[in-house]
């Protein structure tokens, strides 16, 4: 069986080691610089993630116009186009407006604790609230009116409470407490009994049902569209770069605490991308580096391998053979730049992140598909130039 | 099996050279089993016709048949197979690897396709007295010596046709005599053709034509 040790001393092989040598490490370079820049890349998405498990795999996140100076005179509300807009982005799963209230609303607790402020009131579909109690509905004519009230309010007033003589209250007491809302409107004062029926760790507000909100936004407001200056999002990932780029683009606000794994993702992200970019711009000189080599030794041998044509040895074997030889080269620069990258991800794994659960020890899957892939085009890429540079004699 | 040459015209020949040949502007037919002694003066385009029919040149007009295939519409790989399997050549220029040894310029012919075991090569080269010159580099051998290496060379294969361009230019009789012998053997024993293309007639070479360029 005719194997290229037959033909290899009819080609000088030995020539140009250096720059051979120069290839082989280049090659080697460039491809650990990709794998391990894919390998931190899919880390950081590991890491920067999950962070918090959701109980609906949701996270929900509220976003206002940036108001400024220049916009502070304004109508900074979003109107209908923007929230179709926003509900349109692949990123965002579902988005509703937070309706608020466009009368005077004034609220006591009663006798029992003296105390009375001027109150806004919100309302925004059902599905966006965390906690939804059954009782959580109003009909035409009825008084009783049922509150959703925010954990943090609850907070701040327990926390002015005692200067002003009023009791503190607990997440149970507070259901008890009955407010009166006094509704102002051009027909006079109507006062409803607000009960507060849950507590609301998600939206910071006073939630009441939608159709109380129109039917008073109609009878005191005298409005029936309102446009919303808040928007709740519900999204898969609050962290996704692309949903923040979107926010940014439009001048949207949202709370920085939630989407700032986000950004650190997105400049970890983009720093890791520009590494892969070189390691690619490295792989394609180091082939181009071998392809000089292999031009360079195919034209020293350019009479030995026109008399081998001329013999009858036939040109797709000769490229095949040749470009066989280095097939174990590619395969043993490609296997050494997997393993290096698995032993920088080990380390990086056990001394960095101190063997984090959140992190697997071995690299990912996709990281051995590049290699593959590579050594692939590696082995390709060759035979198609040792093939066109013979078809050339 | 037959190479037909039909209407065959170099692009660069002379007009008066063509009125004179029997190949040129002619159709003619080589069979397996003949032996054809092409006669012609330097310059007519005696090189050139053998090199036409291994495939080497294609600057001619008309068209050459290899078992009713014209070979102008042959690949590389189809060329390669030809190489292989139906046709064998000494060369003029002999065409030898002058770094590598003889041996070595023998096994890579012989490899390609064997016809013959590798022990066969040290006989051939035995009987045409260059045994001891196997081991040594080919550019370090003498012309004559060269010349039988390219004989020997061309038996290694299976062929229907063996293409001689004055192979016998730098042996002395009793040495041509034992190449046209070794090859005659060989051509019987393939039932093939020999082709020969010379200055003059060659007189030991018993053929069955004898045609002039």
């Amino acid at each position: 069986m005719l194997s290229f040790k037959h033909i290899a001393p009819f080609l000088n092989t030995g020539q140009n080691k250096v720059s051979r040598w120069f290839s082989y490490i280049g090659l080697g370079i460039g491809v650990l610089l990709l794998l391990c820049s894919v390998q931190m890349y899919i880390n950081i998405n590991q890491l920067l993630k999950e962070r918090n498990p959701k109980k609906t795999g949701f996270d929900f996140i509220s976003v206002t116009k940036i108001i400024t100076d220049e916009n502070m005179a304004r109508d900074n509300r979003f109107t209908p186009d923007n929230l179709k807009e926003i509900q349109s982005q692949l990123f965002i799963d579902d988005a509703a407006p937070l309706i608020a209230n466009q009368f005077r609303v004034k609220a006591s607790a009663g006798n029992i604790i003296p105390f009375s402020t001027d109150l806004f009131l919100e309302s925004i579909n059902e599905k966006f609230i965390d906690t939804v109690p059954p009782n959580f509905t109003w009909q035409e004519g009825q008084t009783d009116v049922p509150i959703i009230f925010s954990s943090d309010f609850l907070e701040m007033y327990n926390v002015f409470a005692p200067s002003q003589d009023l009791p503190q209250l607990s997440q149970n007491t507070i259901s008890s407490v009955k407010i009166m809302l006094e509704c102002y409107g051009p027909a006079g004062v109507q006062t409803f009994r607000g009960q507060i029926v849950a507590i609301s760790d998600r939206i910071n507000s006073i939630l009441v049902p939608d159709n109380f909100m129109q039917m008073a936004n109609k009878n005191f407001g005298g409005v029936t569209v309102v446009p919303a200056s808040r928007i709740y999002l519900r999204t898969k990932d609050a962290n996704n770069p692309e949903l923040l780029s979107f926010l940014q683009q439009k001048n949207y606000h949202v709370n920085k605490d939630k989407t700032k794994f986000g950004r650190i993702k997105q400049i970890l992200q983009a720093i890791v991308s520009g590494l892969a970019g070189f390691g690619v711009l490295v792989i394609l000189l180091a082939m181009v580096l071998f392809s000089f080599y292999l031009q360079l030794m195919i034209a020293r041998s350019k009479e030995n391998l026109q008399l081998l044509l001329t013999l009858g040895y036939s040109p797709h074997w000769l490229s095949k053979t040749v470009a066989k030889k280095w097939i174990p080269v590619y395969v043993v620069v490609v296997i050494t730049a997997v393993l290096l990258t698995a032993l920088l991800h080990w380390g990086f794994q056990y001394f960095v992140m101190k063997g984090r659960e959140e992190l697997s020890p071995f690299i990912h899957w996709i990281v051995l598909a590049i290699a593959i892939a590579l050594l692939a085009l590696s082995v390709a890429v060759n035979f198609r130039l040792v093939k066109k540079l013979l078809y050339k004699l | 099996m037959q190479i037909q040459l039909q209407q065959v015209l170099p692009t660069f020949i002379e007009e008066e050279k063509i009125a004179q040949s029997k190949i040129w502007n002619n159709n003619v037919v080589f069979n397996t089993g003949e032996k054809i002694q092409i006669v012609a003066a330097s310059g007519s385009g005696k090189t050139s016709l053998i090199h036409f029919l291994y495939g080497l040149r294609k600057d001619y007009n008309g068209s050459i048949l290899y078992d009713n295939n014209s070979i102008s519409h042959f690949d590389a790989e189809k060329f390669a197979t030809y190489r292989q399997q139906n046709i064998s050549i000494v060369f003029q220029d002999l065409r030898l690897f002058a770094e590598q040894t003889v041996l070595q310029n023998l096994e890579i012919k012989r490899q390609l396709n064997p016809y013959h075991t590798e022990s066969k090569i040290a006989a051939m080269a035995k009987r045409l007295g260059i045994e001891n010159k196997l081991h040594k580099l080919c550019k370090t051998c003498s012309y004559g010596e060269q010349q039988r290496i390219a004989i020997i060379r061309s038996l290694q294969q299976p062929f229907n046709f063996l293409l001689l361009d004055e192979p016998f230019s730098h042996l002395d009789e009793n040495n041509r005599k034992k190449a046209m012998e070794l090859m005659e053997e060989e051509t019987a024993i393939r039932k093939a053709a020999i082709i020969l293309a010379d200055l003059k007639a060659i007189e030991y070479f018993k053929a069955d034509r004898i045609l002039h360029l």
